[in-house]
């Protein structure tokens, strides 16, 4: 027969370089089949009935926390949420301790977002319960990557030889580490854009190239994505103001125009308008697909948690 | 009016390639069209020049004018009409001068103020704002800064420092540091010696300078920042430099004009006029930066003017504000080093005009054709007693009554005459 099956082998999902093609395939395949019917009237698809799913946010969220939860819903799970304004996760005891008792409620997935980086991994370890990292601290945000790698798969196919930028803080952001591995893997050419005094000193081994000015950072690119500036990064004196980032890294039509004329614009959001992206660029139908990439959250997320709970089509033909 | 010069029966001097040769000099649109023996040209305007050296016009990095912001005494016109009389073609403005130039606003209000200005005038941006955040060094530098610096007073903060090394290192522009340990620095007056210890007075180590080039060597390779060293004044500080050097480490330095021409024992007599920052050092310190100087080590000669008011310095020692006003004194200061055989004119004047230009990437300071004709005519061996003739600076100097000799004789900008001395 010549044939061999694949499995697939995650039971969580902590860090976007655990996963190789395949497995980027066998996910953006079933996120395919979730992002249409999401568009039906009828959204249910109840793979995960029966099913119990913590949604543990111990950092501030809005849209990510709502699209897991759509996500584990439409699939027919049952779901708790907790959030940082919760009083049980702030009476002072060990988050091994929390994990534990959480544990002990047998819940079957946990989605974790924590400050701290390898959080999820540390929850995963120490429960065995499958685990979906939300963002843990700077360092990965991998169902981020993956929507927008989806949305960027949707928009040009293979993405082999794309010329990507991603511009902005790229020293904090969890966003950009997880995408770097992804687009990597997808044989995209990675550029890594912002303030030299928000780029890791050691980025350009990252298998991405660095740049300091933008203009040059976004040529012939096919795609930007654009990183959210966090308010705390002038005080803490890494960048001089939101005036001057705005002028020298603010993403704009006329920025774009050193780009490809059909370059696409992504945000993970919350977007700061008129800071990192100009509203006009935020806004344009044929420039952005922020809005693209929200809805691609969902279906992308339903996906995961499919598979990583054992409930998808979990065996492709090679 | 005639839109061409001729320059002639000069002493051309071409401190970039240290060549020096009997000839005439010729300007047309603003710059120097010829050079070369018995140019001749019809409808030029004909200055003899009658043995006098032709140099370019100097470049100083580093100036303290009383605007933008609050005037004081001396006034900008006041600093830029002394600057045309010293032969400075190209007048930098320190980052603190005035209120501080620390926003894009403030260098553009520099760069107004340059359109009416007998020489050319930049304007340095500081490194932080008045709240103590990074500032705004891109626009500025967008602006037109010529370059990024700190005010009075040292960063003590490392991670900030290493942020703005790192934040401006992408604007591939110069960040003007004073090396010193803010722990050993903040509060002193005098160098420290067995003399100005005697003298009550309190004392900052050659240390100080010494970690502080260490530490901006070590911030410089990790960030690959530019980094220009502020006014060394110590040999401590040199050998720190030379060693930075040797591991192949992008470093600039400047040294001030009052310390190669003065030590600690000038100070002595706790003359107000020779409080400094920093202060004045010891002889063995004077020495070593002419050599660095000498053997081009260092890049830069700065003349560190700062005008203080008189009142202000009328008061002891250690109360008085530091400071000298010094533009004036930068070709006589030069001239009388290398008539005393302490520093070779040569050295002096590349220090001042090719050094500063070819750091900053600016086109004059060199004798070439081509070149813009920004030029100055001076007598090295004219006797002067410093301040006698009148200065146009009113600011208090260390300078004062100091027998040196050298006289700029003419100043042109963009071939303008911007100065021409008058016998009395």
């Amino acid at each position: 027969m010549g044939e061999t099956s694949y499995r697939f082998p995650h039971r969580g999902l902590t860090t976007a370089s655990a996963l190789n093609r395949v497995d980027l395939q066998m996910i953006a395949d079933r996120a395919r089949e979730h992002l249409s019917r999401n568009r039906e009237t009828d959204k249910k698809h109840p793979s995960l009935k029966g099913l119990t799913v913590i949604n543990l946010f111990f950092e501030a969220s809005t849209r990510t926390l709502a699209s897991f939860e759509i996500a584990a819903k439409r699939l027919g799970a049952d779901v708790v949420n907790f959030s940082a304004g919760n009083a049980s996760l702030k009476k002072g005891e060990s988050l091994a301790d929390t994990a534990e008792t959480l544990a002990a409620m047998r819940p079957d997935i946990l989605v974790v977002r924590h400050q701290s980086p390898c959080a999820a991994g540390f929850f995963q370890n120490t429960t065995g319960v499958a685990t979906v990292n939300a963002g843990d601290g700077a360092h990965e945000h991998p169902t981020q990557a993956l929507l927008d790698l989806f949305t960027l798969e949707e928009h040009f196919g293979d993405l082999g030889g794309r010329r990507i930028a991603i511009v902005g803080d790229i020293l904090h952001s969890r966003v950009a580490r997880s995408n770097v591995a992804l687009l990597s893997l997808m044989n995209a050419e990675v550029r890594l854009c912002g303030p030299a005094s928000l780029l890791p000193a050691d980025a350009d081994r990252w298998g991405a190239s660095v740049f300091h000015d933008l203009d040059t950072g976004l040529e012939d690119c096919d795609a930007v994505m654009v990183l959210r500036l966090q308010r705390e990064r002038m005080s803490a004196g890494f960048i001089p103001s939101s005036r001057e980032y705005a002028a020298l890294y603010g993403v704009n039509h006329d920025r774009l125009d050193a780009a490809k004329p059909e370059c696409i614009v992504l945000h993970p959001g919350p977007m700061n308008r008129g800071v990192e992206i100009t509203s006009a660029l935020a806004d344009d139908p044929d420039r952005s697909v922020i809005l693209d990439q929200v809805e691609a959250g969902v279906a992308v997320r339903m996906a995961v948690l499919e598979l990583i709970a054992g409930r998808g089509p979990q065996e492709v033909v090679l | 009016m005639s839109l061409s010069t001729l320059i002639t029966g000069a002493r051309v001097v071409d401190p970039a390639s240290g060549s020096q040769f009997e000839g005439d000099v010729l300007i047309e649109d603003g710059v120097i069209a010829a050079i070369g023996p018995a140019l001749s040209t019809s409808g030029a305007e004909i200055v003899e020049a009658e043995g006098a050296m032709l140099a370019p016009a100097l470049i100083d990095l580093r100036a303290r004018a009383n605007e933008p912001g609050s005037a004081g005494t001396e006034m900008l016109d006041h600093t830029l009409r002394a600057a045309a009389a010293a032969g400075v073609g190209t007048l930098v403005l320190s980052p603190a001068s005035g209120s501080g130039i620390a926003r894009p606003e403030d260098v553009e209000v520099v760069t107004s103020r340059a359109l009416t200005a007998p020489v050319r005038l930049l304007a340095a941006g500081l490194t932080h704002t008045a709240s103590g955040d990074m500032a705004e060094a891109g626009l500025m530098l967008r602006a037109g800064a010529a370059y990024i610096g700190e005010g009075s007073g040292q960063i003590a903060d490392m991670r900030f420092l290493r942020n703005l090394l790192s934040y401006v290192s992408a604007f591939d522009a110069w960040v003007s540091l004073r090396p010193e340990e803010p722990s050993l620095a903040d509060g002193t007056i005098a160098h420290e010696s067995s003399m100005s210890v005697r003298l009550g007075l309190p004392v900052r180590p050659a240390l100080s300078e010494r970690l502080g080039v260490e530490r901006l060597a070590a911030l410089g390779e990790l960030t690959g920042a530019r980094i220009l060293l502020d006014r060394l004044t110590t040999s401590d500080g040199i050998e720190a430099l030379k060693a930075a050097r040797k591991r192949g480490l992008e470093m600039a330095a400047s040294v001030p004009l009052t310390h190669l021409l003065f030590n600690e024992v000038d100070m002595g007599a706790l003359d107000p006029a020779f409080r400094l920052d920093p202060p004045l050092r010891a002889e063995a310190d004077r020495a070593a930066l002419l050599a660095a100087l000498a053997n081009g080590l260092v890049d830069v000669i700065v003349s560190d003017h700062m005008p203080v008011a008189a009142e202000l310095k009328a008061n002891p020692f250690s109360d008085a504000p530091a400071g000298s006003a010094n533009l004036e004194a930068l070709i006589p200061a030069l001239c009388t080093l290398d008539a005393d055989g302490q520093l070779p004119l040569f050295a002096g004047l590349k220090a001042l005009t090719s050094g500063p230009a070819e750091l900053l990437g600016l086109e004059q300071g060199r004798m070439e054709e081509g070149a813009p004709a920004d030029l100055i005519l001076f007598d090295p061996s004219a006797p002067v007693i410093y301040g006698k003739d009148g200065l146009y600076s009113p600011s208090p100097s260390a300078f004062s009554g100091r027998r040196l000799q050298g006289r700029v004789l003419k100043t042109w900008v963009e071939g303008a005459m911007v100065y021409a001395h008058h016998a009395e």
